[in-house]
């Protein structure tokens, strides 16, 4: 269906383009307030801002490893049967 | 080469969109931007350990482009419907003709 796909591409473009900013806003512009601002209220303090995508990444990495030893195995077995 | 009459015109010698030219202007800027922030890191500007943090924002604004190309490209995928339907009838009446000729058409 042509509006499912139309929805799912709005939704990836709004997550994508969240991130983006929060992740600015976070890095580069937070650093810059003064301490007693309200806006140090709503981002984490900024060694989260490395651990963060840090951790994301690493789980990345090790499903998609996951993934391909996984059908690396799923074939090698087909293959001993066949 | 064109000829028109006696005109001769050739292409030339340089294409306008060379490979490998458009890489060195983007390990350039890349080269200019990590010489700053070291600059800063050196200078003390910036504790160390905030060391990583320009890239690892360079790599999550790299994900989130793609993601974001991604996105615009489904959103702006043309489904053509008309197409569809004019394949349907194809498909239908090459499983008919098959068919008839006693070849095996799979599922239905």
């Amino acid at each position: 269906m042509e509006l499912a796909d139309r929805a799912v591409g709005l939704l990836l473009t709004l997550i994508s383009l969240s991130i983006f900013t929060y992740f600015t806003f976070w890095v580069i512009i937070v650093p810059f307030v003064d301490s007693d601002h309200f806006v140090h209220q709503y981002f984490l303090p900024l060694e989260y801002a490395i651990i963060i995508p840090v951790f994301a990444g690493v789980a990345l990495l090790s499903l998609l490893s996951l993934f391909v030893g996984s059908v690396m195995l799923k074939s090698r077995k087909k293959n001993k049967k066949a | 080469m064109l000829t028109f009459g006696k005109l001769t015109y050739s292409q030339d010698k340089g294409a306008p969109f060379s490979p490998m030219k458009h890489i060195f202007k983007i390990i350039s800027l890349l080269a200019a931007i990590s010489a700053f922030w070291v600059g800063l890191l050196q200078a003390s500007i910036i504790p160390r350990t905030h060391t990583w943090l320009l890239p690892i924002y360079l790599v999550v604004s790299l994900g989130c482009y793609g993601l974001l190309m991604v996105g615009v490209g489904l959103m702006q995928f043309p489904t053509c419907p008309q197409e569809a339907v004019l394949l349907q009838q194809d498909i239908a009446e090459a499983k008919g003709f098959l068919k008839d000729k006693g070849v095996d058409v799979g599922s239905d």
